[in-house]
């Protein structure tokens, strides 16, 4: 019975593919590709969102998995905001001084309680949702952007784990530090180019 | 492309419908709730394609299941355990709002139930796919891989809702 609906589902998927071909390759493809270039291209996105994984690897359990769970859902608030419009001043600077932060908890080997990290995130996290939510297009392809950037996001937070969990080895620690203090400096290289 | 493919392709090529499924599939697997939930799911779906099949045009409906599949993000991201009570409830109005969701665009009779016979069986079979994967998610990462995918889910749900209300 089981191998009988992975048959189908995989039929259907082919299907869809075929499909997909035809007619949905303007829209849902499009706005995917779209979302999903969106972080990985904003170079003061991407360090930032490196840099989130990195430290909650560093920091190890619980936080390594609460703060890439954590970081969608108050990213979402944010963007919420953008595109209601609320105003949200020095949005571009928090995102550049996020990255600054970020990479010197990891550079410091910062250790803070877990709530203290979250809250730092979170608040981070307001000022990336709050710029992609303003650039976010209306449109019928709202679903498959939002839906690449989200996953674009994580898939930087994974990959900053990934890295992260190299400091259980001391030379792995110090590059992941060396890392985190160049996440650190390009945060403030970008911070330099907006004042 | 026939009326039954049509039909049959739409659950899968709506991301709306995607994302609300997969959430769906996702609850059910971490809680590992019984059969009640993915039937109740099934058969609101009948209900709802009935409905259309009746001229009934209801509107709101993709916002309504956006809306359910941040609930069910946010409880797949929250990993608390729930009585199977609340999984039915929810099953069934992920399901009746997909179905609501899936007006067929053909103007023949035969050709608007072919493709809404097509709708319930590609929208529950997806369902049932996916339970074969998220059933098994049993190892402490692959349970936080959920989670993960679960803050993904409301994440989206939230800004297309926003971006609805908006527009």
């Amino acid at each position: 019975m089981r191998a009988a609906v992975i048959r189908l589902f995989a039929v259907l998927l082919c299907l869809a593919a075929a499909s997909s071909a035809l007619a949905h390759t303007g829209s849902v493809s499009g706005g995917f590709a779209s979302g999903l270039s969106h972080p990985l291209f904003g170079l003061d996105h991407a360090v930032a969102m490196l840099a989130v994984g990195l430290w909650g690897a560093f920091l190890g359990a619980p936080a390594i998995f609460i703060l890439p769970v954590v970081f969608p859902l108050v990213m979402a608030l944010g963007g919420v905001l953008g595109i209601f419009g609320v105003p949200l001043p020095g949005v571009e600077i928090g995102i550049a001084v996020s990255a600054a932060i970020l990479g010197m908890m990891v550079a410091l080997a910062a250790r803070p309680p877990l709530w203290v990290a979250a809250a730092i995130v979170g608040a981070f996290a307001i000022c990336h949702g709050h710029a992609h939510g303003a650039e976010l297009p209306p449109g019928a392809d709202a679903v498959a952007y939002s839906a690449g950037f989200v996953i674009a996001t994580g898939a930087l937070h994974l990959c900053g784990i990934a890295f992260g969990l190299l400091a259980r080895w001391p030379a792995g620690l110090i590059a992941v530090r060396t890392a985190g203090g160049g996440i650190a400096i390009a945060g403030l290289m970008f911070l330099g180019r907006l004042l | 492309m026939t009326a039954l493919s049509a039909g049959l392709l739409h659950p899968l090529v709506v991301p709306a419908h995607v994302l609300a499924i997969a959430a769906l599939a996702l609850l059910i697997g971490q809680q590992g709730w019984g059969r009640g939930v993915p039937v109740a799911y099934g058969v609101a779906v009948l209900i709802g394609l009935g409905a259309i099949a009746l001229a009934y045009v209801p509107k709101f409906t993709e916002e309504t299941l956006l809306a359910f599949a941040a609930i069910i993000g946010l409880l797949v991201a929250l990993a608390r355990p729930l009585p199977q009570g609340p999984g039915v409830l929810l099953a069934a109005a992920i399901g009746l709002s997909l179905a609501l969701d899936s007006p067929p665009e053909a103007l023949a009779l035969m050709q608007a139930n072919l493709t809404l016979l097509g709708t319930a069986l590609g929208a529950v079979l997806l369902l049932l796919a996916l339970l074969q994967g998220t059933a098994r998610l049993r190892h402490h990462w692959q349970r936080i891989g959920a989670r993960i995918l679960g803050s993904w889910v409301a994440a989206i749900a939230i800004l297309v809702l926003a971006l609805r209300l908006v527009g």
